[in-house]
């Protein structure tokens, strides 16, 4: 104090000195917050890059088995968004969640960034590829035949090349799938003699019954499933296949089924004989050589197995006769969910069903050529190898076994045997974890490479951008190494896998009989592969083993009170999904859980232990113990405990790392059995006194009457009844008015005054009106929508603590209510996709006080994110909560290198303090229209497609102009099961939905 | 004494706020193009170039050589303008399709043009300092607006690049006034979310 005053200078003279020189300094030097940019232009310009436009390669997707087509949309050398191939055969444009968040497996921080060596201390070093390879190369030849390779199962060029590669070396390849369909093909061998997998015609299908297939999730190839699914059980023109399913939990494929009955765990077998016994006694049709069976069928009268399988003698008989006369029908089985140690006697009693029914050559139709693995007893014997030291070194590629098999079969240990380790993997996951040399390849969509996913259709790979890391194809891996080797190897010459793929599709290219090779190939990598039909197999005929099938009951290991089910998702899968933050936000379609794993505990379960949702349980089998919270589900048998695989992983990023609990570790091991039954195992419960919030996205999951998911019974929709009309026939009751007279007079006034505001400045003239169909009897609830939005959109995922707060910021997701269940009432799920509604009479834009949330001349709700002060009144006002407000900056967190390149330029990042909300992807209505206007053409129906109803495998979503009389969403809005949410609140939404119809269900 | 320095220093502040609001009214004004004679580029001494407006580029690229004296159309290099929302900048290759042969006459030019020759040999690309900021949030369709506005109104919004040694910045984008202004004059759409989403 005393210094200042001393010196003559005062605090006020400060201060007033300090203001005067600031702003005189700011005003004189024209200080400017602007930083400066810079453009960096092409050495060389490319041919097909364009800045500013996108450039799309065709591709094939890896995240299954399924193989279906990519189309790949990459802006300025970046992939940012995956799409389906419209041409490719299996998923004809579609794609689902896990496909979409392929670009996340291609863009996740934690990926192997270069080869890495083990260092005798145990840490992984970086090392070039040239040493790799010479010392891959010399342990492989060194190895002198003592040399195995475990492969994934997809099947094309490298899966040859591979095969040919370890012959040479003397080695082996196991081909390992966790989910692999063996009971299947067992069956196959069993009744049929055929060893091969069907595929199923879903499409064809007027009855489909299945023994717990969740064939809309992750058994065999789901997108073509729900594609054909939607086809028959969408409801069109008065007719609708039905869905019974049949299992002791019902996933999401059950709870888009007509009818779900709770069977014991092992009894399918017996059930499925029996209905077939009920077909074969009372109707003929049957094929001739059906009476072989007869003998053996006798055993399974319905009145001898309706206890055991919890149902009556009398709905046995029903659901077979149901069955049989609805032709063609289709029964399926072999999920994954389901799969205990009798599996395959269930698959070869569904054999029989659908032989004697009539629906084999018909719905099953053999002659696909789906790729195989080579089953879990060709693993348990190289286990046994490796554990005994007869194995010198072992290439594991596209497979991570020290994850996906229960602990309890001793890979790791085996592994850990063997003196030399190698791994391809992208990520450091389990099995890589354990490895000596990582020699990791490169993404799908970063390499040359081609996938057979059925006989007939050969899909392409191409690079779509340069690699993230310095990572190579596992086909110059191997190209390379066999030159460096040379020896048994030399033969390998290729110069590079690019060279050796082309070659080959040459040769493809002769066959087809192509005059000019250089134009077909180009013309084939633009149609991203080769599309033919399955050759028409011969009739097919029940082999002399068929009579030998039985309705063998499964054993359960340990005396538990309850039965254990690890079940996957279709969101992780068999765990592959894990690592990428878009499927572990995005909601478990059953559960809504999101980032954890749970416990599904019946209600009534649940009382008797006196447990509630979040109280983490500990599940003890003789095999191992974990520890997850409960989630109380109806969908569940009483005795059964069921919990999602994919969790737990010790191994897999920072995203999947010692997050939840691994199902797996409840399993014992196979042993001599030739799958891995998941369905095996007893549990008791003990209680931890632990407790833990579920990071679940469900609110209320019934609706109180209030009409957002509605359907009606088949009846009335065959009348023509609109939802309302056919509640009050249903419940036996007369129409009434939902607006009293005051109210409807109010609503004409106002809209006699919108109309008047309809006709100023920007709202004067011919405007498209966007708007949305949404037909509820072809979603399934999957939630690929809610994946495509996130990829298109730049929308950041928020994380558990944020999902647990309510924020999550999908701006579409899918509510799922429950109808029933309750007092002896079947259980009945609706899904509902909801997001913003582009309301015409929207209650959120009068209330912003800034014009950010406005109604556009077009018909959008528009958000104007710069105007934006965070007032948040708008969400506030939302009646459907579907304004979705950045807390934090969102953005910042969700999108760590390398992840953002995947951010689509066309969209802004929103900053926090930002509401945001969906846009009907407005950056694609402006870019067609631009389009349009260059090309001095009006928009056209179908120019403009939303992310979410480009993915959806349903084709559940239409987008088009209202104002159109011949659009397509103008005449789906008008059909007679349309109704838009909350009607009576008179918001006017541009997105009509059509109601669900059921099947009517006796008891 | 107080008063004094009060007074004083409220008078400075005045007098740069009025300078530098009268800068922005006279850079609007400048928006009309004025006529392209193919006449001789100035020569320019040191004492010119320090005078310039706009950002100094690491290479002296003088657009009233190029697209005035020698009349180079602007598409040329600034290829997608007409097709795209970016209007491209030329890649190094595109300079050199004259440059491999033209060596330049003076030695300033010839000094310039050997960076240029220099950078994609030494496969460097060039760093150019953007000009032209428009904020983010906000997408801007060159190709609509090319496509309405005729290829060689560049001028209209850039002003007579064709006659600048080096481009600075002659409309305000750093917000709405001069795009909402040439909309009302020609009647078009001022809908936000035609250009805000």
């Amino acid at each position: 104090m005393d210094d200042i005053e001393t010196q003559g200078m005062d605090r006020r003279r400060f201060l007033t000195v300090l203001g005067v020189t600031g702003a005189g300094t700011a005003a004189l030097s024209g200080c400017s917050t602007e930083r400066v940019e810079k453009l960096i232009p092409y050495l060389v310009q490319s041919e097909d890059q364009v800045p500013g436009i996108a450039t799309t390669y065709a591709s094939t997707c890896t995240e299954c088995s399924a193989g279906c087509g990519l189309h790949v949309r990459t802006r300025e050398g970046r992939a940012v968004k995956l799409e389906g191939n419209p041409a490719h055969p299996v998923n004809q444009g579609r794609l689902c969640a896990r496909g979409q968040a392929g670009l996340q497996a291609l863009y996740n921080p934690g990926r192997v960034r270069s080869p890495m060596a083990r260092q005798a201390d145990g840490t992984f070093k970086d090392i070039t590829w040239d040493e790799a390879i010479a010392t891959l190369a010399s342990k492989a030849v060194a190895a002198g035949g003592k040399l195995a390779v475990i492969s994934g199962a997809g099947a094309g060029t490298f899966s040859t090349l591979l095969a040919d590669w370890t012959g040479a070396l003397g080695g082996r390849v196991v081909r390992y799938e966790p989910f692999d369909h063996e009971p299947v093909r067992a069956a196959n061998r069993q009744v049929f003699g055929l060893d091969a997998l069907p595929s199923y015609d879903f499409a064809r299908a007027r009855h489909i019954v299945s023994f717990g297939a969740d064939f809309l999730e992750t058994w065999l190839t789901p997108i073509e499933q729900q594609r054909g699914f939607a086809e028959s059980h969408g409801y069109r023109g008065g007719e609708m296949a039905k869905h019974v399913y049949l299992a002791p939990r019902m996933s999401l494929t059950g709870m888009n089924a007509d009818e779900w009955h709770p069977i014991a765990p092992g009894t399918e077998a017996a059930l499925a004989l029996a209905m077939a016994q009920v077909i074969m006694s009372e109707r003929s049709g049957a094929p001739q050589d059906a009476n072989a069976l007869r003998g053996m069928l006798s055993g399974y009268d319905p009145e001898k197995v309706a206890n055991e399988v919890g149902l009556t003698a009398d709905q046995i008989r029903r659901l077979a006769r149901e069955f049989a006369s609805a032709q063609p029908g289709l029964a399926v089985a072999g999920g994954i969910g389901s799969q205990h140690r009798a599996a395959a006697e269930v698959c070869a009693a569904v054999n029989i069903l659908n032989y004697v029914a009539g629906n084999v050559g018909v719905t099953v139709r053999f002659g696909a050529g789906l790729p195989t693995a080579d089953g879990y007893g060709a693993m348990a014997a190289l286990v046994r190898q490796m554990a005994a030291g007869e194995i010198a070194v072992v290439l594991v590629h596209d497979a991570n076994p020290a994850y996906a098999l229960p602990r309890a079969a001793g890979f790791a240990e085996a592994f850990a045997k063997v003196p030399f380790k190698v791994s391809t993997a992208t990520m450091m996951d389990e099995t890589a974890a354990l490895a000596d040399l990582l020699v990791p390849q490169s993404h799908a969509l970063e390499r040359w490479d081609d996938l057979q996913p059925r006989a007939g259709v050969r899909g392409l790979m191409q690079p779509v951008m340069e690699p993230v890391y310095g990572t190579w194809a596992a086909g110059d891996i191997l190209l390379k190494t066999a030159q460096k080797a040379g020896g048994a190897l030399a033969r390998f010459a290729a110069p590079s896998w690019e060279a050796h793929l082309k070659a080959a599709w040459q040769e493809l290219g002769r066959a087809a009989g192509a005059k000019d090779g250089q134009t077909w190939w180009v013309e084939t990598l633009a149609a991203g592969g080769l599309y033919g039909e399955a050759p028409s197999p011969a009739p097919v005929r029940l082999a002399a083993t068929a009579s030998q099938v039985a309705g063998t009951r499964p054993s359960f290991d340990g005396d538990g009170a309850f039965i254990y089910s690890a079940y996957p998702t279709s969101m992780l899968f068999d765990g592959r999904g894990t690592n990428k933050p878009w499927l572990l936000e995005n909601p478990d379609p059953v559960t809504k859980i999101t980032w954890q794993s749970w416990i599904e505990v019946h209600p009534d379960t649940a009382a008797d232990l006196d447990v509630r949702e979040g109280e983490i349980l500990r599940l003890v089998s003789p095999h191992g113990a974990i520890e997850a919270p409960v989630y109380v589900y109806p969908g569940v048998r009483r005795d059964v405990l069921a919990s999602p695989m994919g969790y737990g992983h010790t191994h897999y990023g920072d995203y999947a790392t010692g997050r939840g609990a691994n199902a797996l570790d409840l399993l014992g091991a196979p042993g001599d059995a030739a799958f891995v039954p998941y369905l095996s195992t007893r549990v008791s419960v003990e209680k931890t006194r632990r407790y833990q919030k579920v990071a679940k996205t469900e609110g209320k999951n019934r609706q109180l009457g209030r009409g957002i998911a509605e359907a009606m019974s088949l009846t009335s929709a065959r009348k023509g009844l609109t939802p309302e009309a056919a509640h009050h026939a249903e419940a036996g009751g007369a129409a009434h008015q939902i607006n009293t007279e005051r109210e409807l007079e109010a609503i004409a006034g106002f809209g006699e005054a919108q109309h008047e505001a309809a006709t100023k400045g920007n709202y004067l003239g011919e405007h498209p009106q966007w708007g949305m169909a949404i037909d509820l009897s072809r979603c399934t609830g999957c939630s690929a929508c809610v994946t495509a939005c996130y990829a298109e959109n730049n929308i950041p995922w928020v994380g558990e603590a944020d999902v647990l707060r309510g924020r999550e910021m999908s701006w579409m997701r899918i509510e799922r209510y429950y109808e029933g269940g309750e007092d002896g009432e079947p259980l009945e799920v609706r899904f509902v996709p909801m997001l913003c509604q582009h309301c015409g009479n929207a209650p959120c834009e009068p209330v912003c006080p800034v014009y950010a949330a406005y109604h556009t001349p077009d018909g959008l709700n528009g958000q104007v994110y710069n105007r934006c002060v965070g007032t948040r009144y708008c969400s506030n006002n939302c009646p459907y909560k579907v304004r979705y407000f950045n807390w934090y900056a969102y953005s910042q967190r969700a999108f760590p290198e390398p992840l953002n390149l995947q951010l689509n330029p066309d969209v802004t990042v929103r900053a926090r303090g930002v509401m945001e909300k969906c846009t009907f992807c407005v950056q694609r209505i402006r870019g067609a229209q631009n389009q349009a206007r260059l090309e001095d053409r009006p928009l056209r129906d179908g120019d403009v497609v939303t992310a979410c109803a480009q993915a959806c495998p349903s084709g559940a979503i239409l987008f088009g102009d209202r104002a159109d009389p011949e659009s397509r969403v103008t005449r789906a809005a008008a059909d007679h099961r349309g109704y838009h949410v909350l009607e009576d609140i008179n918001v006017r939404p541009a997105i009509t939905y059509l109601a669900k119809v059921r099947h009517q269900v006796e008891a | 004494m107080r008063k004094l320095v009060f007074v004083l220093g409220g008078t400075l502040i005045l007098v740069l706020a009025a300078v530098a609001l009268s800068r922005d009214a006279q850079a609007s004004r400048q928006a009309a193009p004025a006529a392209n004679d193919s006449l001789l580029a100035p020569v320019l001494s040191a004492s010119d170039t320090a005078r310039l407006k706009g950002p100094s580029q690491p290479i002296f690229f003088r657009h009233d050589i190029h697209a005035g004296q020698f009349k180079i159309n602007c598409q040329y290099c600034h290829y997608s303008v007409s097709v795209s929302s970016e209007p491209g900048i030329p890649s190094m290759a595109t300079c050199m399709n004259c440059h491999l042969v033209i060596g330049g006459t003076d030695s300033t030019a010839q000094r310039e043009i050997k960076k240029v020759r220099d950078a994609f040999n030494n496969k460097q690309p060039v760093e150019w300092v953007r000009v032209h900021y428009l904020a983010r949030h906000a997408h801007f369709p060159h190709m609509r607006h090319v496509k309405v506005m005729g290829p060689n109104a560049c001028a209209t919004c850039h002003g007579d690049v064709a006659r600048m040694p080096q481009v600075f910045q002659v409309n305000n984008v750093r917000n709405m006034g001069f795009c909402i202004n040439c909309h009302l004059e020609r009647d078009v759409s001022r809908d936000c979310s035609v250009c805000h989403y």
